[in-house]
């Protein structure tokens, strides 16, 4: 076993495994465990002899995103632009799996959240399981799901991708692999005879190993009765309109029998921070129209707008709020939906104005993936 | 025995989920797809501000409404080469086509897409409801049609030509759907010629109502879009006779459909069958056996009946009268010549990115085959083209902002620029389709890669809203009246961008060089030229018949080749004209020298290709030949810029066609 401190490797034959070891802070991932992973990467897509990668995590869960803690202490110590280094090396990261030329497969067992549940999704093969837990909470936090989400959030049925990136909702893995986040759900107790079997074959065929995993699957796992996903109807009504604030109301008109779904939503969305709601709508809308690399360039923009911190302290609220005092009581500013206007959200859409400050490079990719590939 | 022992062969062969190892296959030499993306070089230039001048404030508009078609199941997505792409399933019955033109309408009804379509006012709201049908069309042209019968003809119709009595009451059935309308002008037996309809409306004093008649076969109203199928209300243009005489053409509401769908009582209704394209539109054909409607759904804004019989109007002349009331409905051209525009970017990104991926033929042998856009060839066919295309869509926008600002007295220019860029757009917007059918090879033939199955679909345009040929007749027409006008006053010549004929003649250098083709000092006085020799021409032509005795329409009639090129002439410099208007517009850079380029090629190129700077001598052919290597040299130039100037549209991939992405994958035999 190849021993890389907080990314773990291990080989067999053809397959490697990494595994986000950090199993205390929840496979938090840091700068060092980032460029870890993207020389991993980088080395196995030129090896010949690797054929497929496969990723997990050490403990209870997948991965609860990246250290923010980090990302603050950084910040406060003078330099934004420090902090910023984890989400750009993260993002070539998410940039790499997402056009990668061999097969993954990433089991998703526990909790995937923020920028963790982005490295699950962005790779071939997604194998969520009986506790796998998905969630982009940024918007309560006072960002916005970044890290590729408004690539593959905004390729969701309907318009399921804004709901879920807006409301911060909780999916289990039947929802996942419903909604098509997920490729397989194998019950727990299989999981350590696929990665037997995946072993065994060897192959970096995808075909092969789609089967091999459907071997395992259970098909159709049952969705929890209040699931939102029984409720795409009213979700495509009301979260295709334009605005935040359209949606809020067509919600409102869809909760005259006083539903207890739709109150919590609309509950939800009134708690959140309402620059993020408009700023990850905009974001997600966009990426229907581009490609992941046109979509994570936007989003450093706009991550580097909110660690930046001169039009908006909310990122700074939120961590205080739910982080450090735990008060869960952020004082967000503006406070109100109608006061964050549309020349407040385009701020953080154009390039930083910031002396020596450049857009995300990322770095040229041999097979770009025809699905990769956007323009505007 | 041994045919069924080689059948079950081939079976489990067949059925065998796992395919044996197939790596001797891979070591061969194969093609492989390479985006272009990663080989041409990276735009030197802002993309989105380029994308800004041709889309404007409206950018977000547009944006939605993609955003909404390619989120629904009703818009057909499917996979190709590992992109999701969305159009119609043209492999549908007629019948079907049309349904689904209807459900997608009501989807988009759903999700709020025409709320307020009446209220939004001034410019901003004329300019919104133009993104949003100019975007829908983007997917199929019967869904922009469609959309467009009921919201801009009838919808229009209500607007402009009835009075508040009409606004309060169909308004809001219209903008709901729960009032389906259409829009019944055009007769079997006359099409351009509207005046000469003969259908025929009475009143009957005694019930306060309108008769209205088909008194023949070739008075049935004809490729009356919604009439066939959805309709339930029409517009009905008919000579109103009262007391025995004809007041000329006036517009009516007629209920031809109740609200579940059954033919009214006086009402025939039959269909105009298959067409060669736009099948998701319900063409029909509408006879009416002496049917009454109330005397309020005259559309009263220029003329009225009183309950007692009389006509009353402002307006004494007749003329006048028609001229005045079917103004308002030029928003129909504008709406045509937008969408001819995105169609013609549609496929020029196909066909430009399909160029940028595939190859043919080695120069030497065991070297890679060359890029079909490095053939200059290739680059002759397809570049000129993109280059008209820029300087055609600033022209559509010029034309959507003299509508939007219109006043009574600019009615005039508006009908002029209208008639003369809904006429060169959409023959441009034809002519581009079929250089890039033919420019993607056996590819453009396939329904799935739009190039070739657009042409059909978008043929129409030449026709409809005015027929191409008698509008750019039309155009001189005006012309010759405003000169022939401005010298009986003896002032100067003012309005239509021709104050230029007050000044001399300009002078063209006799030996013509690269750099002086490209100043825009050279391009505006040629065009310029060439607009006021023709029209002099033309004054001479027609005055010199006149004094033969002949009568004007006679005159008309036979001098179409002259006015016919005036035509073009006038169109052409009123195009420059926009383009360095918008060009102004944009500080020194990258983007104002590809704009430059672009202008170069767009005048080169017609200088090139139009006969008439021959035939007239504005060039000589000595500067024809200096014009010809010209436009090879602009290509070489302009090839580096291909891919960043179709990225530039701003057209979702998913509105594009696999051959313009990974169609090796798309066409794998694993997606068979």
């Amino acid at each position: 076993m190849a021993q890389t401190n907080q990314v773990l490797v291990t080989q067999r034959s053809n397959v490697r495994t990494i595994i986000l070891n950090r199993p205390e802070q929840l496979n938090v991932f840091n700068l060092k465990m980032t460029c870890q992973l993207l020389e991993l990467l980088q080395a196995y897509e030129e090896d010949p002899t690797v054929k497929l990668i496969i990723f997990k995590g050490e403990g209870r869960a997948f991965c609860a995103g990246g250290d923010i803690k980090a990302v603050v202490d950084d910040i406060n110590k003078g330099s934004w632009k420090q902090g910023a280094s984890l989400f750009s090396t993260g993002y070539k990261v998410h940039y790499l799996k997402a056009t990668y030329t061999k097969t993954q497969v990433i089991i998703l067992r526990g909790i995937a959240i923020g920028s963790g549940a982005a490295l699950a999704i962005h790779g071939t093969f997604q194998v969520v399981t009986d506790n796998t837990v998905f969630a982009l909470p940024e918007a309560a936090l006072g960002s916005f799901p970044d890290a590729g989400s408004s690539y593959y959030l905004s390729r969701l049925p309907g318009f399921f991708g804004e709901y879920v990136g807006l409301t911060c909702v909780r999916l289990d893995g039947a929802e996942m692999l419903a909604c098509g986040l997920a490729s397989h759900y194998v019950p727990l107790e299989k999981l350590s005879s696929l990665e037997d079997a995946l072993c065994e074959a060897n192959t970096g065929d995808p075909k092969i190993i789609n089967n091999i995993i459907n071997n395992f699957s259970n098909k159709n796992p049952k969705l929890k009765e209040k699931s939102p996903y029984y409720r795409l109807k009213t979700i495509n009504r009301c979260f295709s309109k334009r605005t935040v604030e359209e949606i809020i109301s067509a919600l409102k008109d869809a909760d005259k029998n006083m539903d207890d779904w739709i109150s919590m939503t609309i509950q939800t969305l009134k708690k959140a921070l309402p620059t993020s709601l408009k700023i990850s709508l905009r974001s997600i809308r966009e990426g229907r129209l581009q490609g992941i690399g046109q979509c994570l360039i936007r989003e450093y923009r706009i991550i580097c707008t909110v660690l930046q911190g001169v039009f908006c302290r909310d990122f700074f609220e939120g961590y205080r709020a739910l982080l450090v005092d735990k008060d869960k009581n952020p004082k967000w500013e503006p406070s109100k939906l109608e006061f964050v206007s549309k020349r407040m959200v385009d701020y953080y859409f154009v390039p930083l104005a910031d002396k020596g400050w450049e857009d995300l490079k990322l770095p040229a990719r041999s097979n770009l993936t025809s699905h990769a590939i956007s323009k505007l | 025995m041994d045919r069924v022992n080689f059948r079950t062969q081939v079976l489990t062969r067949h059925l065998q989920t796992q395919i044996p190892t197939t790596d001797h296959l891979h070591t061969a030499p194969c093609l492989n797809y390479s985006p272009p993306e990663l080989t041409e070089p990276s735009p030197n230039f802002d993309t989105k501000s380029l994308r800004k001048l041709l889309d404007g404030q409206n950018i977000e508009d547009i944006d939605y409404i993609f955003n909404l078609m390619i989120q629904s199941n009703l818009f057909c997505p499917r996979e190709r080469g590992g992109k999701v792409f969305i159009a119609p399933d043209f492999n549908q019955s007629m019948e079907q086509q049309r349904e689904m033109t209807m459900r997608r309408i009501d989807y988009l009804r759903e999700k709020g897409a025409f709320d307020g379509w009446f209220e939004k006012k001034g410019y901003e709201g004329d300019l919104w409801r133009f993104a949003l049908a100019e975007s829908v069309s983007v997917f199929d042209h019967s869904l922009g049609i469609k959309l467009g019968v009921h919201f801009f003809l009838w919808g229009g119709a209500i607007r402009f030509m009835g009075t508040k009595r009409h606004h309060d009451k169909w308004y809001k059935p219209t903008e709901t759907y729960e009032v389906k309308g259409c829009f019944a002008m055009t007769e079997l037996g006359h099409g351009s010629n509207v005046r000469g309809i003969e259908t025929i409306t009475r009143y009957d004093a005694s019930t306060g109502e309108f008769i209205i008649n088909t008194p023949c076969e070739s008075a049935q109203k004809y490729w009356i879009g919604g009439a066939a199928n959805h309709a339930t209300h029409t517009v009905v243009f008919s000579q109103l006779e009262i007391n025995g005489v004809n007041q000329g053409v006036h517009a009516f509401i007629a209920q031809i459909r109740d609200g579940n769908g059954n033919i009214c009582p006086n009402i025939r209704i039959a269909d105009c069958g298959h067409k060669i394209g736009l099948n998701g539109v319900d063409n029909g054909r509408i006879w009416f056996d002496n049917l009454r409607i109330p005397r309020e759904n005259l559309l009263n804004s220029v003329a009225d009946v009183t309950p007692d019989g009389q006509y009353l109007s402002a307006i004494k002349d007749p003329d006048q009268r028609f001229a005045a009331f079917l103004a308002p409905l030029t928003s129909g051209r504008v709406t045509i010549a937008a969408s001819a525009m995105n169609t013609t970017k549609v496929g020029l990104a196909i066909a430009i990115r399909y160029s940028l991926s595939r190859r043919a033929f080695s120069v030497r042998p065991n070297e890679p085959e060359v890029l079909l856009l490095d053939y200059p060839s290739h680059q002759r066919r397809l570049l000129p083209l993109l280059a008209k295309t820029y300087a055609l869509s600033f022209a559509s926008n010029h034309l959507k902002m003299i509508y939007v600002n219109r006043t009574p007295e600019s009615i005039k220019t508006v009908h002029v620029v209208s008639s003369a860029l809904k006429a060169v757009l959409t023959w441009h917007c034809m002519r581009t389709l079929q250089e890039c059918r033919e420019a993607c090879g056996g590819q453009g033939l396939k329904t799935e890669n739009h190039v070739g199955h657009l042409k059909s679909e978008y043929d129409v345009q030449l026709t409809f809203e005015g027929d191409n040929n008698v509008l750019m007749q039309q155009i001189s027409k005006a012309l010759l009246a405003e000169f022939l006008a401005a010298k009986k006053r003896n002032k100067p010549i003012k309005g239509l961008g021709l104050e230029h004929l007050n000044k001399p003649a300009p002078v063209i250098p006799t030996q013509l060089t690269s750099s002086t083709l490209r100043t825009s000092q050279f391009q505006t006085d040629i065009f310029r030229l060439r607009e006021r020799d023709l029209l002099h021409r033309f004054v001479t032509e027609v005055s010199q018949r006149q004094a033969q005795g002949e009568s004007k329409e006679h005159i008309f009639t036979v001098a179409y080749q002259i006015a016919e090129d005036l035509g073009r002439a006038f169109s052409d410099r009123l195009i420059l004209q926009t383009y360095l208007d918008v060009e102004a517009t944009v500080q020194a850079g990258a983007l104002k020298s590809i704009l430059g380029l672009m202008r170069s090629m767009y005048t080169t190129i017609v200088l090139e290709e139009d006969a008439s700077f021959l035939r007239y001598g504005y060039l000589s052919t000595d500067n024809a030949a200096v014009v010809r290597k010209e436009v090879l040299k602009l290509c070489t130039e302009l090839r580096p810029h291909a891919l960043s100037l179709v990225s530039s549209f701003g057209i979702p991939d998913a509105f594009l066609a696999p051959i313009a992405f990974n169609w090796v994958d798309a066409n794998a035999w694993s997606s068979v």
